[in-house]
């Protein structure tokens, strides 16, 4: 048993098991966090009354999501409608399989992955699993056969459709600085340090790119501002206005799952994961047990970060409109996130893509150019242009 | 490939066919158990095909006849459905399989670029413009296959003979060649070119990895067909920008001007 265990594919399928366990109680403290923080940022108390500070909310809420009753409506089409959660669900979970937990764990004079699985191209599948995403969203809301559901899961499509090419080409970015698509070969490059003592952590290389990625990360997530799938003051519920009871949860379960794949990625990309400056059993020498449940929980905690980042910013910022949330993207984040692409490029081939000064240089350059691009073209800020809408629809249609 | 087999193959792909033939929608005439059987059939003779082929079986082989059977199922079921959006799900069912088949063939890069450009991509694309262009029944003219015996035959006899003759190929090839056809310059370009520089301060020998090998061919063995596809791309693009513009008359167009330091201001809150 000891023997299987300590084998690559024994420690695979526990971790496995061990991530799906975890991250469903993750979650659904995730949304006790975010009720907590709501409650702090508006000076309330939150959720206090189940159990102690309200610990057992999570629980009760699960605990309604599985005995209220699962209303189908008769106009829907039931096939889509019961799949669209399902999809939801898996793809938020399945995203986790190719994050790195915790580096290497030395055992019986082997080097372990505590990892899932550790493909060649852990990125990709992220980004691959991630564009399957708009699937449960585009899906629940026309199976459900009403306006509001059909309008939301609109929104959802062209908005994660805009926000993949921003994205694809901060990771496009990354990778040419680190060269691999690797998850692990990202995070080792990060673990070095400059003068001794700054960690090579690729947000100090690009820190408009990590910038950019967040938002469009936030996008892709459907979160705050960018939520506008299930805007309530327009679109009742948005695309999951007829989903009831357990099925709802499913969506609740995967957005939040979503939330911190990415968070998860986020760190990995940019915060070299599990690395954390100076401590010894945060190195990628250390391959100790200890060290590997270190590094599991220093990811955690970036992970929580985020998580906290992501909720602040909900509970702090109103929500785009869809014409602005288009513009952002089309004539915002796509030409400077293709900017940045050329810029890394001229460096690769010079050889100075690993030199902050370069790198930050670049983003610099990109950002003074597009700030002088916003105050030189006057354009307006808010209003509504005339053309405005064909910016929204037209652009992802055709 | 010796005559049995290919007389198999043949008898395969007419009960593939027939199958297909009653599948096809044409409101009260379509036969779904009819053509199941018939699918069924042809995919069993399918398999006594392959069986003959599989040398030495591995726990591959078995996901292999998994995948591929799902992928074949699915691709039927894209052309029969009767309602567009189910098409296109299963269609992306197709790229998925396909690109599980192609993990099997140890080639993650391409199977996950599938992933991505089709099922993520263009299918997303697809699906929004079906469901804005028909939310709840689907028209006659949609639902009715128009020739359905004449398609089924032009694409299982063009079906047929592509896939007897490239059976041939990998028999003739499996027969003088033991060792699998990997590409072999490649390797050589990318080990040559001390692959791994940019990972600094990891001096272990890495395996050499599948997006270096694909990267490495693209660029120096299939350069010219990847300008090609580039340019194509560049042109299609200019098409459908060129489409999709409005023309908006000039006369009315009036620029916003507003002084620099004001940006904003004079906007009224909505």
């Amino acid at each position: 048993m000891w023997e299987f265990l300590t084998s690559q594919m024994g420690i695979s399928i526990v971790l496995a098991a061990v991530v799906f366990g975890v991250m469903q109680g993750v979650v659904a403290y995730a949304i006790y966090f975010e009720r907590k923080i709501a409650a702090w940022i508006q000076d309330r108390c939150g959720p206090n009354r189940v159990g102690p500070l309200g610990l057992l909310q999570p629980i009760a809420d699960g605990l309604k999501f599985v005995f209220k009753e699962d209303v189908i409506p008769g106009q829907v089409d039931k096939i889509l409608f019961v799949l669209a959660p399902t999809i939801m669900f898996i793809i938020a979970f399945i995203g986790l399989a190719a994050i790195p937990w915790g580096g290497q764990w030395e055992v019986g004079g082997k080097l372990l992955n505590i990892q899932v699985a550790n493909p060649d191209i852990g990125l990709l599948y992220l980004l691959g699993v991630g564009s399957m995403g708009v699937y449960g969203v585009v899906l629940g809301g026309w199976a459900s056969n009403n306006k509001y559901s059909f309008f939301g899961a609109i929104r959802a499509t062209a908005q994660m459709l805009s926000y993949e090419i921003p994205m694809g080409l901060c990771i496009v970015i990354v990778v040419l600085t680190v060269g691999s698509l690797r998850l692990e070969d990202i995070i080792l490059p990060q673990t070095q340090y400059w003068f001794g003592a700054i960690p090579q952590w690729n947000i100090f290389l690009h820190p408009l790119v990590f910038l950019i990625l967040f938002i469009t990360m936030l996008a892709e997530a459907n979160r705050a501002p960018f939520d506008l799938a299930e805007a309530e003051q327009e679109l009742v519920g948005g695309f999951h206005t007829e989903y009831s009871a357990l099925k709802f949860g499913m969506f609740f379960l995967g957005e939040y799952a979503h939330m911190i794949t990415a968070s998860a990625f986020i760190s990995v990309m940019f915060l070299g994961g599990w690395h954390l400056p100076w401590l010894p059993w945060a190195q990628p020498e250390a391959t100790s047990l200890a060290a590997v449940i270190t590094k599991m929980l220093i990811l955690g905690g970036k992970v929580v970060g985020f998580l906290f980042l992501m909720m602040w910013i909900r509970w702090t910022l109103p929500r785009f409109r869809f014409d602005q949330l288009m513009r952002l993207a089309w004539l915002g984040l796509i030409p400077m996130t293709l900017g940045l692409f050329m810029i890394t490029v001229g460096l690769l081939y010079f050889g100075l893509h690993r030199n902050w000064v370069w790198t930050c240089g670049g983003d610099a350059v990109i950002l003074a150019l597009s700030l002088l691009y916003v105050a030189v073209s006057r354009r307006e800020i808010t209003g509504r242009s005339p053309g405005a809408g064909a910016i929204g629809v037209g652009a992802v249609a055709g | 490939m010796t005559s049995e087999t290919a007389y198999l193959l043949y008898f395969a792909f007419a009960l593939g066919g027939a199958g297909v033939y009653f599948l096809l929608p044409r409101g009260a005439e379509t036969r779904p158990t009819v053509g199941a059987l018939f699918g069924a059939g042809s995919l069993i003779a399918l398999l006594l095909v392959l069986s003959t082929r599989v040398i030495t079986p591995d726990h591959t082989t078995y996901y292999f006849y998994l995948f591929s059977t799902l992928a074949i199922a699915s691709a039927v079921r894209v052309i029969t459905h009767p309602r567009p959006v189910y098409s296109a799900l299963y269609f992306i069912l197709v790229v998925v399989s396909v690109a599980a088949l192609l993990v099997l063939l140890e080639a993650e890069f391409l199977a996950v670029a599938a992933i991505i450009v089709y099922a993520g991509a263009i299918m997303v694309t697809y699906l929004f413009v079906i469901m804005l262009a028909q939310q709840s029944s689907t028209p006659h003219y949609d639902s009715r296959s128009r020739e359905p015996l004449l398609a089924v035959m032009i694409g299982f006899i063009l079906m047929a003979a592509i896939a007897t003759r490239a059976a041939d190929i990998t028999t003739s090839h499996t027969a003088t060649n033991q060792s699998r056809p990997h590409a072999a310059s490649p390797v050589m370009l990318v080990t040559d070119s001390a692959t791994d520089e940019s990972l600094a301060g990891n001096d272990k020998a890495k395996p050499v990895g599948n997006t270096l090998l694909v990267a490495a061919s693209i660029m120096t063995r299939y350069v010219v067909v990847l300008e090609i596809a580039g340019v194509l791309l560049l042109v299609s693009m200019v098409g459908a920008i060129a489409l999709s513009r409005k023309r908006v008359p000039m006369e009315g167009y009036r620029p916003a001007v507003t002084p620099l330091g004001q940006i904003g201001k004079e906007v009224e809150p909505f």
